[in-house]
């Protein structure tokens, strides 16, 4: 046995060692507004796309036009899709426009209850200034509820994968239950190997 | 005879009436849509004052532009056309811009589209606030 038959064998897998090693990492902020296709997973666009679309479709709706300033609160968004999505995200996304186009209000919603309520009974609690504390009671309650759904169809092949996804809003009346404003919006990715 | 004046007068208010000035009917819009000062003469004026390309450019052009108001928020209908032979895949987003000039809302997330060849799509929008007095479309490629 020759040790130098080895010799070049050793050095191209020391040379692979070493690269691998000396791999730079780069890291650069990018635009959060950019369309995202890395995979045809539930992703940024389709957030920002869906939210934009449906709080904008529901500023029209006539329930907020004629009224003064409606008052709402958000309930679930149900999760029918076979991927992990974070509703909440895009309600959170809904509301804030809403909220910054200046024609609703928004109720404390049923998850931000117990910190709302847990506020009152600390001020109530009698360490603080009486006339300065906030009383029980005082709450106003939502005329509208909004509240939906999120669905997908998936299909895959051996190279192509179609992700269908539809997500579905509804604005409730509280006091009389008429639905009186719905609105949906679709999106289809559709990924190819090759 | 004696009536002649009637007639020419009713003749001149009727035709006043349907004169056909479609899209300048208001001082300061062309065809519903906010122009200001601007000179706005056509279709084409219109779209290119309002149609900006950022980034790569597309063939897919809005041929097309319509305003009008739902409540008090600008209502915009914008017809883009794919005059090629293949599919375009191109995206899309609107700026919002105030009585003063300035941005009257964030800048928006870009909405990716696709555009079958030979076909046209209409993609409209509702401004965000009412503080939203003009806009723009912003257009890239995708390919």
């Amino acid at each position: 046995m020759n040790i130098l038959h080895y010799v070049p064998r050793v050095a191209v897998v020391a040379a692979v060692a070493l690269a691998a090693g000396c791999a730079t990492e780069k890291t650069s902020y990018g635009d959060a507004k950019s369309v995202e296709t890395v995979t045809n997973e539930f992703g940024s666009t389709d957030l920002q796309t869906i939210a934009e679309s449906m709080a904008r479709s529901m500023q029209t709706a006539p329930v907020i036009v004629s009224g003064n300033l409606p008052i709402l609160t958000v309930q679930e968004v149900r999760n029918r899709t076979s991927e992990y999505i974070d509703t909440r995200a895009i309600t959170d996304s809904i509301r804030s426009e809403l909220q910054k186009g200046g024609k609703v209000r928004f109720a404390v919603d049923q998850s931000g209850l117990k910190q709302q309520t847990g506020e009152i009974d600390r001020q109530q609690s009698g360490y603080y200034a009486r006339e300065q504390s906030v009383e029980r009671g005082q709450m106003v309650g939502a005329q509208y509820r909004m509240e939906g759904n999120i669905t997908s169809i998936v299909k895959q092949v051996r190279d192509t994968k179609d992700v269908y996804y539809k997500f579905n809003l509804q604005l409730w009346n509280i006091r009389n239950g008429l639905l009186e404003w719905s609105d949906e919006k679709e999106i289809r990715k559709t990924t190819t190997r090759g | 005879m004696r009536y002649a004046w009637i007639v020419a007068v009713l003749a001149t208010a009727l035709g006043a009436g349907c004169a056909t000035k479609k899209g300048f009917e208001v001082p300061g819009q062309a065809f519903g849509c906010p122009i200001g000062d601007q000179k706005i003469a056509s279709m084409e004026d219109l779209v290119k004052a309002k149609v900006v390309m950022e980034g790569s450019r597309t063939t897919v052009l809005p041929t097309e532009m319509r305003c009008s108001r739902s409540g008090d928020l600008l209502r915009i209908d914008a017809n883009l056309n794919n005059d090629s032979k293949s599919v375009k895949r191109v995206s899309y987003k609107f700026r919002w811009i105030d009585r003063e000039g300035m941005r009257a809302w964030e800048e928006e997330a870009w909405k990716p589209l696709m555009v079958y060849d030979n076909s046209n799509l209409m993609v409209n929008t509702v401004a965000p606030t009412n503080k939203a007095a003009d806009f723009r479309l912003i257009l890239r490629s995708m390919e």
